[in-house]
Parts: C-alpha cells; sequence; structure tokens
C-alpha cells in the first residue's frame, strides 16, 4: 500500500515539474494576454495542485515520517484551496481585461466572425 | 546556441554540486553546546512551557521581550498608515456611503469561490495560531493568513459588505487593541505572585484536560493572532476607500 502511495505521488511531483516548465514556456512563446493567462494557470493548476496532491500521497506513504497525517492534510487542505482559487483568479482576470479593453484582442482565428 | 551556453554551465553546477560535493559535506550527529543548552532551559527545563517547538518558546518565553519590540515595529506602522488616512467622524460616515458608480462586486463564480475560500482561510489561519507551539508559525504567520479573508471579501464583494456587517475600521482596532491588552496581560500577570515579566512561569498551566497548551504561549499565540489580523483588515478597509471620495473630502476640507 506504501509503495502504491509513494510512486502515485512520485509521478504527480514529475507531472507537476513538467507542467510547471510548459507553463513557464508558454508565458513566453505564447503571442497575447488571454492565452499566455491559459499558460499561468497550467501553470498553478499542474505545476501546483497535482505535485501538492502528490505530496500528501508521498506523506501518507512514508511510514518513518513522524506526523504524517498533518503534512498529508495541510498538502491536501493547501492543494484544494489552491484548486479553487487559480481558475477565479485567471477567470477575474480575463474578465476585466475583456470589460476594459485594455488588452488588444487579435484572434488568429474567430469561428464567430466566420459564422456571422 | 549562444543562450544555450549559460543553461549548460548551470545544469553542470547543480549536478555536480549534487553528485560530488553533497555527499562529503559533514554531517552533524552530535548535539552542539548552545543547541543543548536551549533544549535543556526551553524544553526540560523547571519553568518549561513543554513545547515541541522549542524556537517558539525561546522567542516569546525566554527573548520575549525583543519579540514584544519587534511586534511594537509592526503596530508603530499600522498607526503610521491610519494616520496618514485620519479622517473625522462626519468623513468617515461618508466614506462608508456607497458612491453612485458602485455595482455589485465582481462576477457569480469569483463570489461563489470566495465564500468558499474566506471559510477554509479562517480555518487554516486559526489553525496555524492555534498550533503554534506544536508547529513552525504562530500569531504572526496567522494572523497574517487571518488578514487575507477580509481582503478577498474586499476585493470580491466590496469593502461596503463588510461594513455593513459591522466590521468597519473602528471595529478592527477594537479588535486590534484587544489583542494588544490580552498580550500585556498575559505578559504581566505573572508580576502579581512574584514571577518574572515576558516568561512562561507556572502560573499558566502547561496541560488543560490532557491537551498541550504550553503555558502562556498559546495565550500569546491567539492575542497576537487577532491583533496583526485586525490591524491589516484596518489598513485594508482605509485603502479600499475610494480615491476619488477622498480627495473630494480632502479637497473640502482645504476650502473651509
Amino acid at each position: 500500500m506504501s509503495e502504491i502511495l509513494f510512486y502515485l505521488g512520485a509521478i504527480m511531483i514529475t507531472i507537476g515539474g513538467i507542467c510547471d516548465l510548459f507553463g513557464a514556456l508558454g508565458l513566453l512563446k505564447f503571442p497575447n494576454f488571454y492565452i499566455r493567462l491559459h499558460a499561468a494557470t497550467v501553470g498553478t493548476i499542474g505545476g501546483a495542485v497535482v505535485p501538492l496532491f502528490g505530496v500528501g500521497f508521498l506523506a501518507l506513504g512514508a511510514d518513518f515520517l513522524p506526523h504524517k497525517y498533518a503534512i498529508a492534510g495541510a498538502s491536501f487542505v493547501t492543494g484544494i484551496i489552491v484548486l479553487l482559487a487559480a481558475p477565479a483568479g485567471s477567470h477575474a482576470l480575463a474578465y476585466a481585461a475583456h470589460k476594459t479593453k485594455i488588452v488588444k484582442w487579435e484572434p488568429k482565428c474567430d469561428h464567430l466572425e466566420v459564422e456571422e | 546556441m549562444k543562450r544555450l551556453v549559460p543553461l549548460i554551465i548551470m545544469l553542470i553546477t547543480i549536478f555536480g554540486l549534487a553528485y560530488h560535493i553533497t555527499p562529503k559535506l559533514p554531517q552533524q550527529t552530535e548535539l552542539r553546546p548552545l543547541g543543548e543548552f536551549y533544549l535543556e532551559n526551553s524544553y526540560f527545563g523547571d519553568y518549561s512551557a513543554k513545547s515541541p517547538e522549542v524556537v517558539t518558546s525561546i522567542l516569546w518565553d525566554y527573548r520575549g521581550l525583543d519579540t514584544l519590540f519587534e511586534t511594537s515595529v509592526f503596530f508603530i506602522a499600522i498607526i503610521g498608515s491610519l494616520t496618514l488616512f485620519r479622517l473625522n467622524k462626519k468623513q468617515e460616515e461618508e466614506a462608508k456611503q456607497k458612491t453612485k458608480e458602485f455595482r455589485v462586486g465582481l462576477t457569480l463564480v469569483i463570489k461563489s469561490v470566495t465564500r468558499i475560500i474566506v471559510v477554509m482561510i479562517l480555518a487554516v489561519s486559526a489553525s496555524i495560531a492555534l498550533h503554534g507551539h506544536l508547529t513552525p508559525g504562530g500569531g504572526f504567520q496567522g494572523g497574517s493568513a487571518l488578514a487575507i479573508a477580509p481582503l478577498l471579501i474586499i476585493v470580491a464583494y466590496s469593502k461596503y459588505a463588510l461594513e455593513e456587517n459591522g466590521l468597519d475600521k473602528t471595529m478592527a482596532l477594537i479588535l486590534r487593541s484587544v489583542g494588544l491588552l490580552g498580550m500585556g496581560l498575559v505578559a504581566l500577570i505573572p508580576l502579581l505572585s512574584g514571577g518574572f515579566i515576558m516568561q512562561n512561569q507556572p502560573i499558566f498551566p502547561v496541560e488543560l484536560g490532557g491537551q498541550l497548551v504550553s503555558g502562556s504561549l498559546i495565550y500569546y499565540n491567539f492575542f497576537e493572532f487577532l491583533a496583526v489580523g485586525a490591524g491589516f483588515t484596518a489598513v485594508f478597509l482605509l485603502l479600499a476607500i475610494p480615491e476619488k471620495i477622498f480627495k473630494k473630502l480632502l479637497r473640502r476640507e482645504a476650502n473651509e
């Protein structure tokens, strides 16, 4: 049981590292604000929530660790808070940017425009 | 290619350090005399709070005055910003009125998420503060986390939502003063029965009903939690007054 939790946690932390890398690349390379916001959210959800849950599983599986339930509980609670807050935050940013028209709207491909 | 060179150098340095230098670092196997002294006096001593988090116990009980003055620097900063934003009673009432352009907060998504997260933040910050004698963290950290909750409500719902529910600047200042008063009382009570100021004296019980509460530490942590959280809230409420209203009030004052 503890081995399954260990490998699950390790895989989730690795996924987190990969997501952070892709999020950083996206922030540098994506063309406009809205798509960069997507990259930033990949960085927070994939790169912070998933590894936090991974740390929680890892801590549950580690028999040698003192206070392992406290560590796992703190990781899960922090993960859930970030999981709720990150999408709401990027929603607020995108909404505000769209509302105030500060960001230049340059769609590469606008399906709605074609249909109209 | 030129841009890859720094990356390669960084990678080589990191892996080199990890593989060749880390195993050669000397391992600390014995307790050093200074650490032993602190452990003896803060955990095993006669007047000990029996707190497993020795740093907290040393900070509050053995370097209490030092910590008190560090905390007072923070409170002087808060008093300074309150002075910058000082308004008389009438002006304060006027700043509480909703402006004409005020529309009700942000979107439904953000409001619902805020409602859930504020409750979670309150629970987490209370746990940080009240576990201060068991785990790293304590009153100041818990209070800083607590201050996030009103800040989120100000952003998502506006400051009027807070003020209409009773948490205005005066209330925040009262809570902050209660916190400071509590800290002062916990520090001074041992003097009444011949103890020392700002130290964990046997007056405060180490355990309450089988639970480790570590003497005076939990009271210090709780009151600091209250004081820091309420102090930050007061400043956030002042900062949330729309600039337009503030300028209008100031201009009127200058004309009178």
